[in-house]
């Protein structure tokens, strides 16, 4: 660990007493959940990323990388959840190189939740640990103050009691590979349609014991998109400038390379 | 620097006698407003007034319920709401709302029993200002907007801050999602910020004159701002109630919103 | 207010530190934990909720932490710093045991939790009770309250469940009882205490420590706290 620059501390503190309110960090105000089953682990998660009211994201990824078997859901700040994964994804990397042997979910455990006691709540990422290494599968959640647990199935984030409720009433023990994504898929589900902070698609990620790790990408869409009953293109000429500049691809080739793209030059994407 | 004062200076190691054993002092009060969120519009026509509402109630993270109506017939039966030709609609606080509601209801209903004719939107809406008002220190949390037809069956509406300063508009978003609202309204109600192309040069390009919109358009456009709104903003969704005030009486519209 | 460091109160009789907070969603051990001596060696018991707020996060935790092969702790307050703390102590005593070709005592352990917890008290929400038995001294029981004491006792409890069950533990408990009711006493202290207290709950979880190892137990709700039993 590199370490945080703290340079603008005192201006920031001063600025804080003096009533100027602290940024908004992107939440994601989450559900994340994980199960274990006979021959390995799913882990799930939604898709909402969140700035106070407002929805930042619709369609981000909290599932996160930390090596090819043992993957990492993230509640809480954005940017430490990410920073955080990708930091013990890198020393995890180092270790496994320097030992020659793959990588164990319980290692990665143990690192976060050191680095994370260190920062003492500070680094506020909440995360499902999760992976398959040669001692069996794993499954942790690991708390932003730094303490875990190990259970057969867990959930967190803003939309954990919504998640819980279905893993309380329909886990059963000895489940199948389907039956977990199912299971794992419909918790998810009920954080998306009862959390607030949790929203749009369902992602999910299996890891097997001697397969490869799937990630299975936006695995439902219960929440697509209608379809606008108007047009919102507007008559070109609608806005007003007071003058115009124009440079030609011919002007900008004198300074970077440029490529004829395909399709219809005249019509630009309206998103509405 | 010397300071003779006995008060230590703040900015010291913070230890000190004077506020020995005592923990910060916390103010204890009841606080009886809750936000339960969601959005209003309303956009009048030349002969009729659109309010619509989402559904949804929220507290926190939290739905109360998919289906809380938030545009309410006023001075009509009550049960069916027949005979109304006045709309409220209530956003912010919804036990205020409901409060408000039920008081302007009983204001119009007693205007008819005395004076032998229905309320006029006009008197309806100085009324409710007035309502608003009497409560300018323990406010109904609401934002409120009424419509109807005025004296010449032209679409009137009214809105409404919580202490009852209002004014006549066009049209008016309300709630949480009203600052992604109203933008959208300027522009394709009032056709802010749009120009006639090619109709000048710089300053003396022409703008798009606003007119009153038919009926149609004015649906679509309501529909197009929630299922807008439902998108970016996680307090709206669940459902669309509109209410269309025509010279015919109140039409009331159910439209399936997204519930994520 | 921007000062460094340093903030507290200075009362007329010293220094107060409130090591009673938990920081905003820290995830609490609200717990009912004891530990017991008796004829053969230890026994340490605890309930198994963890809560953050007034959600249980998980309902099967295991709060009885293994440091070395016959030295156990029972962990109460915050599950980050017991759990830190625990690691720390854990790692310090295999080494110990590598360096000395020798295991450590229960006294070792002991004061290297109190070092810990002394010299850590303004950061820590902490309450540790250590139980462990060795050939020499036998069974033993140590307590570690808030403060970062330590102090000798024939049975411990701790934890917010603890407070229910002091009239129980005064009237049943007796010197050289047998491992059976040992179990007992550490069983029923347990479930009353589940019972009165909110914040305590789930199952029963025992560790018997005595010359032959350790051995865990293991108590439901849903059979009134009787078994199954050993489970190991």
């Amino acid at each position: 660990m590199t370490g945080f620059d703290f340079s603008n501390y005192n201006r920031n503190a001063a600025l804080h007493a003096k009533g100027v309110p602290l940024p908004k960090a992107t939440s994601t105000g989450t559900t994340i959940v994980g199960c274990i089953y006979d021959n390995g682990v799913v882990i799930a998660a939604d898709t909402r990323a969140t700035s106070g009211p407002i929805v930042a994201d619709k369609n981000c990824e909290k599932l996160h990388y930390i090596a090819p078997k043992i993957w990492c859901a993230g509640a809480g700040t954005a940017a430490d959840t990410e920073f955080t994964t990708a930091l013990i994804s890198s020393n995890i990397e180092l270790h496994a190189l320097s030992t020659g042997r793959p990588p164990r979910v319980i290692t990665c455990m143990t690192m976060l939740k050191q680095h994370l006691f260190r920062y003492q709540g500070h680094i506020g990422a909440y995360l499902v640990v999760a992976g398959v290494d040669p001692t069996g599968i794993g499954l942790f959640t690991v708390h932003a103050h730094g303490s875990t647990d190990k259970l057969p199935y867990v959930t967190m984030g803003s939309g954990s009691l919504a998640a819980m409720s279905v893993f309380e009433s329909m886990w059963k023990p000895n489940l199948d590979r389907d039956g977990a994504v199912a299971l794992c898929a419909e918790a998810i589900k009920a954080g998306i349609f009862n959390d607030l902070g949790s929203g749009s698609n369902v992602d999910v990620c299996v890891i097997e014991k001697d397969k490869p790790t799937q990630l299975l990408r936006n695995y439902i869409k219960p929440n697509e998109r209608g379809e606008k009953e108007r047009n919102y293109r507007f008559p070109r000429g609608t806005t007003a400038y007071l003058n115009q500049k124009i440079i030609s691809k011919e002007d900008m080739r004198k300074y970077v390379s440029v490529e004829e793209a395909s399709g219809d030059p005249n019509l630009m994407e309206v998103d509405m | 620097m010397t300071t003779l004062s006995g008060q230590p200076l703040s900015e010291a190691i913070g230890y000190s006698f004077s506020n020995a054993n005592s923990a910060p002092h916390r103010e204890h009060s009841f606080y009886p407003y809750t936000d339960n969120g969601g959005s209003t519009l309303g956009i009048t026509g030349s002969d009729f007034a659109i309010l619509a509402g989402d559904t949804r109630s929220v507290a926190g993270y939290n739905i109360n319920s998919r289906y809380v109506p938030k545009v309410f017939k006023i001075g009509g039966d009550d049960e069916t709401g027949d005979g109304a030709h006045i709309v409220l609609s209530v956003v912010g606080f919804a036990a205020d709302g409901q409060a408000l509601k039920e008081r302007l209801d009983a204001v119009v209903k007693m205007y008819k029993y005395q004076h032998g004719k229905p309320m006029s939107v006009r008197a309806c809406a100085q009324r409710l200002s007035t309502i608003l008002y009497q409560k300018r220190f323990f406010p109904y949390y609401v934002h409120a907007i009424l419509a109807g037809l005025d004296e010449e069956g032209k679409g009137a509406l009214y809105s409404y801050d919580p202490v009852g300063s209002y004014e006549r508009e066009q049209c008016r978003a309300a709630g949480s999602a009203a600052s992604l609202i109203m933008p959208f309204l300027d522009n394709q109600v009032n056709f802010k910020n749009q120009y006639i192309p090619g109709s000048g040069e710089g300053h003396a390009l022409e703008p798009k004159k606003a007119e009153p919109l038919p009926r149609e358009t004015v649906e679509r456009l309501v529909r197009d701002a929630f299922t807008s709104a439902v998108e970016r903003h996680i307090e709206v969704g669940d459902g669309l109630q509109m209410m269309v005030i025509t010279r015919s009486g109140v039409e009331e519209i159910y439209y399936p919103l997204k519930k994520d | 207010m921007v000062g460094h460091g340093m903030t507290g109160m200075l009362g007329e009789d010293g220094i107060h530190v409130d090591m009673n907070h938990l920081k905003k969603g820290e995830v609490n051990l609200g717990t009912s934990i004891m530990a017991i001596n008796f004829q053969g060696g230890v026994i340490l018991g605890a309930d198994s909720r963890t809560t953050t707020g007034a959600y249980i996060a998980n309902r099967v935790t295991d709060k009885l932490t293994q440091v070395h092969d016959t030295i156990w702790c029972c962990r109460s307050g915050s599950a980050a710093d017991t759990q830190a703390v625990a690691d720390i102590v854990s790692y310090h005593l295999n080494m110990y045991s590598i360096v000395n070709n020798e295991a450590p005592s229960t006294q070792v352990a002991a004061a290297l939790f109190q070092e810990l917890c002394y010299e850590n008290k303004d950061m820590l929400s902490a309450g540790i009770i250590i139980a462990g038995y060795d050939p020499k001294h036998g069974g033993q029981v140590y307590s570690i309250p808030l403060g970062g004491s330590l102090h000798k006792q024939p049975y411990s409890i701790g934890g917010s469940g603890s407070t229910y069950i002091y009239g129980y533990c005064d009237t049943h408990w007796r010197e050289n009882m047998t491992e059976q009711e040992g179990i007992d006493f550490v069983r029923g202290a347990l479930s009353e205490a589940i019972k009165w207290d909110g914040s305590s709950g789930g199952v029963i979880r025992l560790v018997v420590l005595t010359s032959q190892g350790a051995q865990r137990h293991l108590y439901l709700p849903d059979t009134g706290y009787t078994g199954p039993g050993v489970t190991n």
